[in-house]
């Protein structure tokens, strides 16, 4: 019942929707009030549906009706609330609601701040975009072709010709297969609205350029466009950290940037809307760059389609960590992103000999000239990206079957694109607030140089810098923070709110600075064996079984229970065994690591931790997945995850086995199950099994409570038992007893367990006339290891800095949008009034 | 024409074909073993050939396992980390790496596993169904 209300008024927003495009384009041609008063009711119609809708979905999720196919699929019974929650856009189709009622909002706020001549043709765009998105998920099947998928699907739409469907058609599981553990995160909580609402933002320009060139207005559009760009970039931004910072924390991708195409896909439409943003304030305060400024607004958004059909529409799935499931939305993506580009581009194109051009050139040191540049250079980046995450599509021009670049096709192409970036932004902010002559600007630049320089080399000898590309990178890195910082702080004396611009610059320089010590200067933290070995490896005196050379070095190491290791020749680290817990995720491991600074600073604990994934194992194997354990600190990070251990590989041999066990016959199973050994020892005396010794010390007295009823003879004996190469040593006392039951003698040998080593030990027999006793161990392993961890750990220096430039770089955002975002209210005021 | 155009133009096609030359370049194709042994790096796809022995050595710290390329060559992969988490269960195999005296030396491993993030199969509904 719900979910029929829910799938018909998806249904309903979709026609709603296509009413309301109509309705938009007539009130845009004839500025009839009623036709646009009639669009503006459709809007929130439409979005009352959705949201009523997505309560619907919510509500299905939260009841756990597995019959329908999202909720069997994204959950199961024991998710905790809130990731229940989070499921809801935790697949496509919930994720398509998301932006559709982050869409919406953006909408109502258009409809009430957007001032004519903009207001129909914007919510045009806007209703627009609405429909393509609506129809992913109305899942008409039209005969030929499916539209969309919907999220009220049951089991039985899903898969009409499964078995169990055919035998029962009302066929619901009585629990689903769970969210994915990585998805089990609290940033998956709010990293995707973010995003989503940033997509929505970015909508906005792309609709006023829309409106721009339909009503042929080519100045003011800007100015009410330019505080939603900056809005949407801040999303964009927040988003890009946030993933960013969770991919670093809590997955163990081994870094916060890996050029991932789904990465790639928000960072795209932020370089762009960034070089939107600088040639629409060129277009403000100097009347150019109209073209680039409706050029840019119009592919940030083919930019964000574009990168939704690559990840969404199957084309990468064998690239990307996080690839969407494939809907079969192909076509209908592909109609999307043609539409967007065919309205964007081609309505350019056609307007494009009307569109106003500068009467002159700008001269080359003229704040128009550095900030068209900047805008050219944030758009060059994004092209190098999107030509490296197209790679499934334009990697065909030069092999059949292409694989993605390398990472270092984007690392080689970005590095240069930000050096030049870096000093662009300092002589543009120079001259975005006062006129130079090169003397003049050379003059200003003596200082900033000068310091400049002193921070350079005092980088290159601390971080022992020996690459020179490095150097100059680290240069212009530098020049870019001291720089902007000369010109915010000139602009704080004047006028504070103004610092938006430069503080945004500074935040970039910052970024640069921490890219290159976090990423370049990672360094492996190893034992000294490991290291030596390393070096061997890379001198290329190490050959394998074979005779060939051995090229890689080892980037872990291994620990054995409380035998301490010295890593980097800085920290004793110590292996002091895990905790098994079922919270959040059962099964999981949390390994106990003592790091202990040898200079003597404060000893600290790491706890990274293995955990099952439930979702994706089966039966005859488990998958684990791992989540890596961060310290921060101001100057250097250490990042470390467990590579293997001794519980992970015991559990997944005994795995193995049931596996095997169950196609086994039943006699064969308990063939060699029991391994027991016996030991003889008198007073005094010591025998060797495997790596374990046992002394029998002395023969200790029995309680009465301890022995059966009856007993002739009740002795214990103290044994100790040693593990030689840790040392780790238990004394135990086995109990002998020799009772009478009807008359007839019985011994008792109750068996002792050492958990940590996993066997028993049992006082078997006695041997009156020698004074020595018989024990028998259960379980024993000759080949016996002491728990031990494989660890991966690295030290990646300032990571916090790029944490830094990023917060500065979203602050000086803020800044900015409040004061844009002021400015454009005041001018409504003022038309208002006149 | 604009002598400022013409630079214009200019750089712009240098541009893009330097960049589509290194694009080109940092591509690569996937291969058979065969074909890998005479390149110096190659992308493989396959599937892991359980017949044979395999596991990591904590001597060497290397796992090795024998895998079957799409064309039916089975090679030793030699790859210097522990075995992936989920290394069993993966329906299909990529090793990055070079040939070297008929084993393959893997400098990284990608795994596609059955796992409901890319794609959704009637396998894991039998799970679902016995769990009734």
């Amino acid at each position: 019942m719900i979910a029929t209300i829910g799938n018909a008024l998806l249904t309903g927003a979709f026609i709603v929707s296509v009413l309301a495009v109509i309705t938009y384009a007539v009130a845009s041609n004839t500025e009839n009030r009623r036709v646009q008063r009639l669009s503006h009711l459709l809007w929130g119609v439409k979005g009352l549906f959705i949201l009523i809708s997505s309560g619907a979905l919510i509500w299905l999720i939260m009841t756990h009706q597995f019959q329908y196919y999202y909720v069997w699929n994204y959950t199961s019974l024991d998710l905790e609330t809130k990731y229940l929650f989070s499921a809801f856009y935790g697949g496509q189709e919930g994720s398509f609601m998301l932006w559709i009622i982050c869409s919406f909002f953006v909408g109502l706020g258009l409809i009430r701040w957007t001032r004519k001549p903009y207001k129909a043709p914007v919510m045009f765009v806007m209703a627009l975009t609405q429909m393509f998105l609506l129809s992913m998920l109305v899942g008409w099947d039209l005969g030929f072709s499916k539209l969309g998928a919907s999220p009220f699907r049951t089991i039985a739409q899903e898969m009409p010709n499964a078995p169990f469907i055919q035998a029962n058609p009302d066929f619901a599981p009585a629990d689903g297969s769970g969210l994915n553990d990585l998805l089990k995160s609290p940033w998956m909580m709010i990293h995707p609205p973010i995003i989503f609402v940033g997509f929505s933002m970015m909508t906005v320009p792309f609709a006023f350029a829309i409106a721009s060139l339909w009503t042929k207005t080519y100045h003011e559009w800007i100015r009410p466009a330019l505080p939603w760009t900056l809005a949407a970039n801040l999303s964009l931004l927040t988003a890009i950290f946030l993933g960013g910072y969770w991919a670093y924390v809590t997955l163990s991708f081994g870094g916060y940037w890996a050029w991932d195409p789904v990465e790639n896909a928000s960072l795209v439409p932020w370089l762009i809307g960034t070089a939107g943003i600088h040639a629409m304030i060129i277009q403000r305060h100097s009347s150019r760059a109209h073209k680039a400024s409706l050029f840019f607004a119009i592919l940030a958004y083919v930019s964000i389609i574009y990168q939704t059909f690559l990840t969404r529409s199957g084309v990468l799935a064998d690239q990307s960590v996080h690839s969407f499931v494939d809907l079969g939305l192909y076509n209908q993506l592909l109609a999307f992103i043609l539409t967007v580009t065919i309205l964007g581009i081609g309505f350019y194109l056609y307007r494009y000999r009307e569109l106003p051009s500068p009467e002159s050139e700008s001269k080359f040191l003229s704040r128009e000239f550095m900030t068209f540049t900047g805008a050219m250079l944030l758009f060059i980046l994004g092209f190098v990206i999107i030509i490296g995450t197209s790679s499934p599509i334009l990697g065909r021009l030069f092999v059949e079957n292409p694989t993605p670049p390398d990472i270092q096709f984007y690392n080689n192409w970005s590095m240069p694109i930000v050096m030049v970036m870096g000093i662009a932004t300092v002589i543009g902010q120079y001259l975005f607030w006062q006129k130079h002559t090169w003397e003049s600007l050379a003059g200003a630049m003596v200082m900033p140089l000068l310091i400049t320089s002193v921070a350079t080399i005092l980088s290159i000898i601390f971080g022992e810098v020996r690459n020179l590309y490095y150097m100059l990178y680290i240069f212009t890195a530098w020049f870019t923070i001291v720089g902007n910082a000369f010109v915010m702080f000139s602009l704080l004396k004047k006028n504070p709110k103004l610092i938006g611009g430069s503080l945004t610059h500074f935040g970039f320089g910052a970024l640069l600075i921490g890219i290159i010590a976090s990423s370049a200067y990672t360094e492996p933290l190893l034992d000294e064996q490991t290291a030596n070995y390393n070096k061997r490896v890379e001198a290329g005196d190490v050959f394998d079984e074979e005779g060939f050379e051995i090229n890689q070095g080892v980037e872990m190491f291994e620990l054995e229970l409380d035998r301490p290791k010295l890593i980097n020749d800085t920290y004793m680290v110590t292996y002091e065994g895990y905790d098994l817990s079922d919270t959040p995720r059962p099964g999981q491991q949390s390994y106990k690591l003592r790091f202990e600074p040898i200079d003597g600073g404060e000893p600290f604990y790491l706890d990274p931790v293995v955990y099952p994934m439930l979702t994706s194992s089966g039966p005859n194997s488990i998958q684990w997945s791992v989540d890596p354990d961060v310290r921060t600190g101001w100057l250097s990070d250490i990042y470390i995850y467990v590579a293997g251990s001794k519980y992970v590989e015991k559990r997944n041999e005994e795995v193995e086995e049931a596996a095997e066990n169950t196609m086994m016959p039943v006699a064969d199973r308990s063939a060699d199950s029991t391994d027991v050994k016996q030991i003889e020892l008198s007073k005094g005396e010591t025998a060797t099994a495997g790596p374990f010794t046992f002394r029998f010390i002395d023969f200790a007295p029995a309680s009465e409570e301890s022995v059966p009823e009856n007993t002739q003879i009740g002795i214990r004996s103290l044994v100790r038992v040693t593990h030689e190469p840790t040392g780790a040593a238990y004394d135990v006392e086995p109990l002998f007893a020799v009772y009478t039951e009807n008359e007839e003698s019985y011994t008792y040998s109750p068996p002792l367990t050492i958990d940590r080593w996993d066997f028993e030990v049992m006082f078997t027999r006695i041997n009156p006339e020698t004074d020595s006793v018989e024990l028998s161990v259960v379980g024993l392993d000759e080949e016996f290891q002491e728990d031990w961890v494989l660890i991966v750990a690295e030290k990646k220096p300032y990571v916090s800095v790029v944490w830094l430039g990023t917060f500065l770089l979203m602050f000086g955002f803020s800044i900015s949008i409040m004061r844009h975002w002021k400015r454009e209210k005041d001018t409504a005021k003022r038309e208002e009034e006149a | 024409m604009k002598p400022k155009i013409l630079i214009g133009v200019v750089s712009i096609v240098l541009f893009t074909s330097l960049l589509m030359y290194n694009f080109g370049n940092s591509i690569s194709t996937y291969v058979n073993f065969e074909q890998a042994e005479s390149r110096s790096t190659s992308h493989v796809i396959g599937t892991w050939d359980d017949t044979q022995s395999y596991g990591f050595s904590k001597e060497t710290m290397r796992f090795t396992f024998y895998m079957k390329d799409e064309d039916g060559n089975v090679r030793r992969v030699i790859y210097p980390k522990p075995k992936p988490n989920n290394f069993e269960e993966a329906t299909q195999l990529v090793v990055i790496g070079e040939m070297r005296n008929s084993a393959f030396h893997a400098d990284e491993m990608l795994m596609k596993c059955p796992s409901k993030y890319n794609d959704s199969d009637d396998l894991e509904f039998v799970n679902a169904e016995e769990s009734i």
